[in-house]
């Protein structure tokens, strides 16, 4: 009953959603404002149907209705209460429910903060929001429905939750990715009614912005949130593979970064607008590609289009309609006239420029290498190929250069013109100073260095000084600092995260150690300077899974601990899984994971040092919170 | 003087990433082979590649006490002997469908850098779907 009723509000939303996207045509031939006024209450209809067909289709998770297809393939009796909740988003269907609820979400919230604003404008804006909604309700209903039932025989036990997925970060790991992605929508939405009521101006662009920090503040957590459990969870130690459905998150919010950036330009200069509208539609189509990419699997080949013809050619539909629509409009209405400010070649306009260039040609190259496999598999009759993680570290790295150069003295750019250039001295001395000391530093604990470090470390205290030391430097008074600090506080906790990311891939990818070990029990191994012990070995069995753990022992310096990785067998799907041990600390991570028995109380293991892992998540989470500042910054001047 | 900047930059920019998009490509892809494919083409023996198939039963010999371990896979046409040194994905067992990165040896024998087999059970690489689905 639950079900149907789920079911029927997903159904009254589609309805009620086709209804608000397409009033402004209304509008068009009546000239009755009446059809803009309605679209607002009707969004937040749309919303609330969409929160109560969620609400129940975890209410059906939590009550084991395996009638349904999409749970009886995704849960089981024996999962925990909270992992049923979760499995709600386990897969493609579900996970398409929660994205409409993300975006119903931000539409909402749009209307609330705007009510009272250009009635026209806000219109058009939720009525491109709710085409949208509509699009992907339309999609999720006709071809991938959460609320199928399986009748009339009904399965007594479900399939289960896939283990690797029973797990907190994963948890909320999808909601944060899937607001970042359906908070685009915002942006695109804001540009079209924009080009349609011909209003691009700083107005406009002050109003974008928020939405387009918000989306890249969650876009960062999600991605990061993502790397950290595929570092716990998958036993591997690694945090980044280059695989598909990452880049897919990673190419909208470069170019995410590179909107909020180019924003700032034609907010305050009343430039680049043209430019800003098209990152806009650019992130959104983005944002489109990584949400299908990632669950509907036509990544990992060209042919599961021909196997699920429907959901292939409905994706296209929605992408060309979109995109191809909104690019059609862009190139008529868009602004035709020259933007009012000159610049030179020293300006900060320029340096905005170079960032932009810079992010968007990185993102394409990305998009490039992901999407190249299915380009030479149509070309090369079925003949399938890889594309390897060296063609992304290779391609990232001068990007990152250069980003990073343009991120250490952006800051003091003028607008129109620089006339001084002393900072350059200033910023110079105080980060190689910076880079003297840490470089001193990590040998000293490392006991070598290498190109990478020296680069990694080059371009922290770069990023470090232009942003943070020089403005403590520059400031005569305590007093002063601190007004430094609090204007721009969103901006130098983004900066500085960077910093500590590229630091910490620079020192995680060149001081990593990792051994595949035979260790009888009692035995140690030493790897660099710690001295791993096999200790004891038990049996045991939780609520749905019996596992066997080890005992390890770390001895170092100023450091005894024990850890225990554990092998899992999960009781309904008979899956083996092995949960990693991890010792962190500031410095570095311990990491073992126990592999298999292969003689009388000798089992193999993997053991690894993860040296200032850490700090790459941490980066992350500095990233996140300036963008969240910034936004709310600008959501208060609303 | 700005317009002509901005083109430079626009060119520098596009240049260095086609360069390192051809560089990167033409060094980073791998091939992949099924077993019959193996027998049919000549693969030279130093450039790394990808096999898949499925793991024969009774195939899979682990030396003691050691990392070392050997199997067979099987597209139902061909077999390959694979030998690799160290933890296997928790997914690996007899009959499921797996995919490994490395050189094949003067012997014919596939001495794999990394084993894959992928996320959940239900789930073949799809590479390894599709050979096994072509020769069934």
């Amino acid at each position: 009953m639950i079900v149907e009723i789920g079911h029927i509000f997903l159904i009254g939303a589609l309805v009620v959603s086709f209804i608000a996207g397409f009033s402004p045509l209304l509008r068009f031939l009546t000239k009755d404002n009446f059809y803009y006024m309605v679209i607002g209450p009707m969004n937040n209809l749309v919303c609330l149907f969409i929160f109560l067909s969620f609400i129940s289709l975890i209410y059906s998770f939590l009550v084991d209705d395996f009638s349904v297809a999409y749970i009886a393939n995704n849960s089981n009796t024996l999962l925990p209460t909270y992992y049923k909740f979760a499995a709600t988003w386990g897969a493609h269907e579900g996970s398409l429910l929660l994205w409409i609820f993300c975006l119903c979400l931000w539409s909402t919230t749009y209307f609330f903060l705007n009510r009272k604003k250009d009635e026209e404008f806000v219109a058009l804006t939720l009525s491109v929001l709710n085409q949208i909604i509509f699009a992907f309700i339309a999609f999720t209903i006709f071809t991938s429905n959460p609320f199928e039932r399986i009748l009339p025989v009904v399965p007594i036990e479900g399939a289960d939750l896939n283990p690797l997925l029973q797990d907190f970060a994963f948890t909320i790991h999808p909601p944060l990715l899937y607001l970042g992605y359906s908070g685009l929508a915002v942006p695109f939405a804001l540009s079209l009614s924009a080009l349609i009521s011909k209003k691009i101006d700083s107005v406009w662009a002050r109003e974008a912005r928020p939405w387009s920090l918000l989306s890249s503040g969650f876009l960062t957590l999600g991605i990061a949130l993502g790397s950290w459990w595929a570092y716990y969870e998958l036993g591997w130690g690694g945090w980044w593979f280059w695989d598909p459905v990452e880049n897919a998150a990673f190419v909208p919010w470069l170019i995410s970064v590179a909107m909020f950036h180019s924003l700032i330009v034609t907010e305050k200069r009343g430039i680049y607008k043209n430019w800003s509208i098209l990152l806009s539609i650019l992130a959104f189509a983005a944002s489109i590609l990584g949400t299908f990419l990632v669950r509907s699997g036509i990544l990992t080949s060209v042919h599961v289009f021909a196997l699920d013809p429907e959901r292939g050619v409905f994706i296209l539909a929605i992408f060309s309609y979109f995109i191809l629509g909104s690019l059609i409009f862009y190139s008529f209405l868009n602004n035709k006239l020259p933007g009012r400010s000159t610049y030179n070649l020293s300006s900060k306009e320029f340096g905005f420029l170079l960032n932009n260039i810079l992010l968007v040609i990185l993102a394409l190259s990305i998009m490039f290498g992901t999407l190249f496999p299915l380009i030479y598999e149509a070309l090369n009759d079925g003949d399938q190929i890889s594309v390897g993680a060296p063609y992304y570290e290779i391609l990232i790295l001068p990007f990152a250069l250069a980003l990073s150069i343009l991120q250490g003295v952006g800051l003091y750019l003028s607008w129109s013109s620089t006339k001084q250039f002393n900072f350059l001295n200033r910023v110079a001395i105080e980060s190689f100073s910076i880079f003297v000391i840490l470089s001193l530093l990590v040998f000293f604990v490392f006991g070598t260095l290498s190109w990478g470090t020296f680069l990694a470390i080059a371009m922290f205290s770069w990023i470090f000084s232009g942003n943070l030391v020089d403005a403590a430097y520059q400031s005569t008074q305590l007093q002063e600092l601190k007004s430094i600090l609090i204007k721009r506080f969103g901006m130098i906790s983004a900066h500085l995260g960077t910093a500590f990311l590229i630091l910490g891939v620079g020192i995680v990818t060149t001081f990593s150690l990792e051994r595949d070990v035979v260790l009888q029990k009692g035995e140690s191994y030493k790897l660099g300077s710690t001295h791993f012990i096999f200790k004891e070995i038990q049996e045991a069995k939780r609520l749905n899974y019996s596992f066997q753990s080890a005992d390890i022992e770390i001895r170092e310096e100023g450091l005894i601990d024990q850890i225990s990785p554990e092998k899992r067998n999960y009781l309904s799907s008979n899956q083996v899984m092995t949960e990693a041990a991890i010792k962190p600390t500031l410095l570095q991570d311990y990491y073992v994971t126990l592999g298999e028995q292969v003689g009388d109380g000798t089992w193999t293991f993997k053991l690894q040092i993860k040296p200032f892992i850490r700090w790459i998540w941490f980066g992350a989470i500095l990233i996140a919170l300036g963008t969240f500042v910034s936004s709310y910054r600008y959501v208060k001047r609303l | 003087m700005v317009a002509a900047a901005v083109f430079c930059a626009l060119l520098f920019g596009t240049a260095m990433a086609a360069f390192l998009v051809f560089k990167g490509l033409s060094e980073n892809i791998n091939l992949f082979y099924s077993p019959s494919d193996l027998k049919k083409e000549k693969i030279s023996v130093d450039s790394p590649i990808r096999v898949g198939g499925m793991v024969k039963k009774d195939s899979i010999n682990r030396e003691k006490n050691s990392l070392r371990i050997s199997f067979v896979i099987t597209d139902f046409e061909e077999d390959l002997l694979i030998t690799y040194e160290g933890i296997l994905p928790d997914l690996f067992s007899e009959e499921a469908g797996i995919v490994a990165k490395g050189k094949i040896n003067e012997e014919g024998i596939f001495i794999a850098n990394e084993v894959l087999a992928k996320h959940d059970e239900n789930y073949m690489p799809p590479e390894v779907a599709k050979t096994l689905k072509d020769k069934k």
